[in-house]
C-alpha cells in the first residue's frame, strides 16, 4: 500500500504526462500565451492533424525550475516555450533538447522564417529552437496625450529629450522605469547603451568588453541624469499599471516589448489608435541604427513522452497559417516574413525596421551566461534605486562577469 | 496473573461479581505462549514501520542527501567534489550575511509583534461581552493563504499604494515611503503584513489558555486584593506559560521559514535586499542552479531551526515533560 502511495505521489509530482494521440502539450511561463498557443494549435490541426495543448506555469521561476529539473527524466514536457540566445545554449549543452537544424532549413527554404534570426537559436552550428514570435522593444505612448502637449514621436535623441522635458513640464511623468518583478531592471541599461554604442553593447553582452569601460559608465550616467531630473516613475510600478498610466494619460512613455500590447488593450487602449509605439532614436547618429528584439524559442525535448509527435509539430510551427494564428492572437510580431502585421502599431514598427535597415540586437536577458544575467539584473535594480552608485555597481557587475564568463568558457572547452 | 477490581456488582452477591483484568506497568511486556508472540518487544515495529518509512523517505534521506550534496559544486547536470568550499563561500558572501540579518529581523519581529499582540488582544477580549466576535474578526486573516495576503499587501505597500495614499490624505506626506524598495523598510513592512495575518492564531491559543485558568485561582487572588497589572503579571501570565511555550516555539519556526509572503511581495529584492535564508537557498538552488551551495545554505538553515527550537523547548518545557 505504501509502495502504491509512493508511486501515485511520484506520478502526481511528474511534470508532464503524455497526451492522447494527435495532441502535444507545450509548456510556457506566460498565461497570456495560452490563447495564442491554442489558436496556433487549432490551425496546426488543420495543417498537419496535430493539436497543441498549452500548459502554462504562470511563474518564470517555477517554469525554469521545472524544465531544468525534469529535463533528464521522461516526465519532462514535450515542447517548451523557452528563451533564445545563451539561455537556449545553456539548455542545449545539457543534451536534453533536440537539434532542429533540419526543420529550420526546411522553413527557410520555403521563406517561412527570417534567416537573420538564426544565430539567436544556434549552438555549435546546430539550431536548437524555432522562433515563435518576434517582439520589438519599443517605447509605447499615447498619441492623444502627445498631440495635446504639442509633441510627436521623436526621431532623434534630442527630440526624445525634448518630449521628456515637455511632458515633465506638463505634470506628466515622462518615463516608466521599474525594478518590480526583478527582470525589468535591465530595460533602461539595454535601451540606452544600445543607442549610444550598439557595437559596444554587443561586445559587452558577449563577454568581449568590460562593464567598467567609460562607455558603460556613460550609459549609466545618462540614466542617472534622467532619474535626477525626475523623469522616472516609482520603481515599483509594474507594467500593467504603467500601461494603464499611458492609456489614461498619467504616464508619458513606457519602454517594453510588443508582447506587452495586451496590457494596453486591457486598459482600454487601441494599438495603432490612441496607443502607438516608436523605436528609441540613436543617441549617436553616426552609429549603426539598431533596435532590440526578443524571440521566444519553440524547443523539443529528447525525453518527452510524446517526442515523435512533438518533432512533427516543429515541422509545421512556422507554416504561415499557424504563425499567423499565433502572432495575430498574441498581437505581436512574427518571425515568418509571409505573415502580415497583427495590428497597425506592429505594421508601423515593421516599416521602421525595414526602411531604416535597423540592426536587430538580442535582448539583455538572452545575452550572456544566464547565471550572470540573473545576478546583474539585481545589480541594475540596486542602481535604479540609487542612481549615484553606478560606478560601484559597474565594478560589481564586472567582477561577476569575469567569474561567469570564465565558468562559461571552461564549460565550452569541456 | 491479573489483579481484580471489584465493581459495584459486589453488592449484588458473588455470582454477580465482575472481574476486570488490569495490567500493571511491569507486566506490560510479559505474557505467555500466544500472547508473548503478539506482544514481544519487536511487535510494535510493524506498526511503526510506515511512519518510519515516511519520515525516512521524506525527511531523513533528503537531509543526508543535502549534507552530501553540499560538498559538491553542482549545476544540476554536472558536479564535482569541493569539500567544505561551499561553507567557506558562505562566510564571504555578502548576500548570505544580509540573509542572516533579515532572518534575525524576522525572528525578532515575529516574537515581538504577533506574540505580544496576540497576548494583548486575547486578554483584552477575554471577558468582553462580544469578545468572541472580536476574536473571530482578528482570526479571519489567518484563513487567507500567504499568497493572497501578499497580493493584498502589495496594493497597500507600493509607492502609489493605499498606505501612502492614506498618509497623503491626512497631510502626513513626510511619512510616505517606498516601503518595498528600500532596506530595512521592506523587511519591516513584510513583518507587519505577516503580523496582520498570523496574530489571530495566537489570540485563539492564548484565549484557550485563559479559559483553562482555574476560577478558584483567580478568585483567591482577587480576595488577596490582586487586580489589573498585578493580577496579569502574577496570576494570568504564569498560568499561560504552557500556551506561551507553544506560541513562541511556533513563532520561531514560522519566522525562520518565512517564504511565500516575501517571494510574492519582493522576490527577495530589490537587489536581493530582503532575502531571508529560505529565499537565498531557493534562489541559489533553483534560479542560479548552484545546487551544492544551495544545499549548504539549506543545511545552515536546518541547523538554526532545529537548534533554536530544541534549545528553546528544552529550556521552557516543564521538567516533567523532559523526564
Amino acid at each position: 500500500m505504501l509502495a502504491a502511495a509512493v508511486a501515485s505521489f511520484a506520478t502526481a509530482c511528474g511534470s508532464a504526462a503524455g497526451q492522447p494521440a494527435g495532441k502535444v502539450a507545450i509548456h510556457g511561463d506566460n498565461t497570456s500565451w495560452a490563447e495564442p498557443l491554442a489558436a496556433a494549435g487549432a490551425e496546426m490541426k488543420a495543417v498537419s492533424g496535430l493539436e497543441l495543448v498549452p500548459e502554462v506555469i504562470p511563474s518564470l521561476e517555477s517554469f525554469e525550475q521545472i524544465v531544468k529539473s525534469s529535463l533528464r527524466t521522461n516526465k519532462t514536457p514535450d515542447l517548451l516555450k523557452y528563451w533564445s540566445g545563451y539561455r537556449l545554449q545553456d539548455l542545449a549543452r545539457t543534451g536534453g533538447i533536440e537539434v532542429l537544424t533540419e526543420r529550420w532549413d526546411e522553413a527557410e527554404a520555403q521563406g517561412w522564417v527570417d534567416p537573420t534570426l538564426r544565430d539567436a537559436f544556434t549552438y555549435r552550428g546546430e539550431v536548437y529552437g524555432l522562433p515563435m514570435n518576434l517582439t520589438y522593444w519599443v517605447f509605447f505612448y499615447n498619441t492623444e496625450v502627445f498631440a495635446e502637449n504639442g509633441v510627436a514621436a521623436p526621431r532623434t535623441w534630442e527630440e526624445f529629450l525634448g518630449v521628456c522635458e515637455r511632458l515633465h513640464g506638463a505634470g506628466i511623468t515622462p518615463l516608466h522605469a521599474t525594478a518590480d518583478g526583478r527582470w525589468p531592471a535591465f530595460i533602461w541599461f539595454m535601451e540606452v547603451l544600445s543607442r549610444q554604442d550598439p557595437g559596444f553593447y554587443d561586445g559587452l553582452m558577449n563577454g568581449r568588453e568590460s562593464y567598467t569601460d567609460p562607455r558603460a559608465e556613460h550609459a549609466m550616467a545618462t540614466i542617472a541624469d534622467f532619474a535626477d531630473r525626475g523623469w522616472f516613475t516609482a520603481m515599483d510600478m509594474n507594467h500593467v499599471d504603467a500601461a494603464a498610466g499611458v492609456v489614461h494619460g498619467t504616464l508619458g512613455m513606457m519602454p517594453g516589448g510588443t508582447f506587452m500590447t495586451p496590457n494596453f488593450v486591457a486598459a482600454g487602449g487601441e494599438p495603432g489608435g490612441d496607443v502607438d509605439a516608436f523605436v528609441l532614436p540613436m543617441a549617436d547618429p553616426s552609429a549603426e541604427p539598431c533596435m532590440i528584439f526578443e524571440s521566444s524559442a519553440l524547443v523539443c525535448t529528447v525525453k518527452g513522452p510524446d517526442r515523435d509527435e512533438a518533432l512533427r509539430a516543429t515541422g509545421t510551427w512556422l507554416h504561415p497559417e499557424v504563425s499567423a494564428a499565433f502572432s495575430g492572437t498574441l498581437q505581436d510580431g512574427s518571425p515568418n516574413p509571409l505573415v502580415g502585421p497583427a495590428n497597425p502599431m506592429i505594421e508601423g514598427i515593421t516599416h521602421t525596421v525595414r526602411d531604416e535597415r535597423l540592426r536587430m540586437l538580442n535582448r539583455f536577458w538572452e545575452l550572456g551566461p544566464p547565471e550572470l544575467v540573473e545576478a546583474t539584473v539585481d545589480d541594475l535594480a540596486g542602481f535604479l534605486l540609487d542612481p549615484s552608485s553606478y560606478r560601484s555597481v559597474l565594478r560589481t557587475m564586472q567582477g561577476r562577469a569575469e567569474d561567469a564568463w570564465q565558468v562559461w568558457r571552461e564549460a565550452e572547452r569541456s | 496473573m491479573s489483579d481484580t477490581l471489584t465493581t459495584a456488582g459486589r453488592a449484588r452477591g458473588a455470582n454477580a461479581r465482575r472481574r476486570i483484568p488490569v495490567r500493571k506497568p511491569h507486566q506490560a511486556a510479559r505474557g505467555s505462549g500466544r500472547n508473548r508472540a503478539l506482544g514481544g518487544p519487536l511487535a510494535g515495529v510493524t506498526w511503526v514501520l510506515p511512519a518510519l518509512a515516511l519520515v525516512g523517505v521524506l525527511l531523513v534521506y533528503p537531509f543526508f542527501r543535502s549534507v552530501y550534496g553540499s560538498l559538491f559544486e553542482d549545476n544540476g547536470f554536472t558536479s564535482h567534489y569541493v569539500g567544505l568550499d561551499n561553507y567557506a563561500r558562505l562566510a564571504d558572501d555578502p548576500i548570505f550575511s544580509r540573509s542572516i540579518l533579515n532572518t534575525l529581523m524576522w525572528v525578532a519581529g515575529t516574537l515581538l509583534l504577533p506574540v505580544l499582540l496576540g497576548l494583548l488582544l486575547a486578554v483584552a477580549t477575554h471577558r468582553l461581552r462580544l469578545g468572541g466576535v472580536a476574536q473571530l474578526v482578528i482570526v479571519l486573516p489567518y484563513a487567507i493563504s500567504g499568497a493572497a495576503t501578499a497580493v493584498l499587501w502589495n496594493f497597500m505597500l507600493t509607492s502609489d499604494g493605499a498606505v501612502n495614499q492614506a498618509l497623503r490624505a491626512v497631510g502626513l506626506d513626510g511619512l510616505t515611503h517606498a516601503w518595498l524598495l528600500e532596506w530595512p523598510h521592506n523587511t519591516v513592512a513584510m513583518i507587519v503584513a505577516s503580523t496582520w495575518q498570523g496574530t489571530g492564531l495566537n489570540v485563539v491559543l492564548f484565549a484557550i489558555g485563559l479559559r483553562a485558568i482555574p476560577r478558584e485561582t483567580v478568585e483567591a487572588a482577587e480576595l488577596d486584593g490582586a487586580s489589573g497589572w498585578r493580577m496579569f503579571r502574577w496570576i494570568t501570565l504564569p498560568q499561560l506559560r504552557a500556551v506561551t511555550v507553544v506560541v513562541v516555539g511556533m513563532a520561531i519556526v514560522n519566522s525562520l521559514k518565512a517564504f511565500d509572503l516575501i517571494w510574492i511581495l519582493t522576490k527577495g529584492g530589490p537587489s536581493r535586499s530582503s532575502e531571508t535564508l529560505a529565499l537565498t537557498m531557493y534562489r541559489e538552488t533553483f534560479r542560479l542552479f548552484h545546487v551544492g551551495y544551495g544545499s549548504a545554505i539549506a543545511l545552515v538553515l536546518s541547523v538554526i531551526v532545529v537548534a533554536s527550537s530544541w534549545l528553546y523547548l528544552r529550556r521552557q518545557m516543564p521538567n516533567a515533560a523532559r523526564d
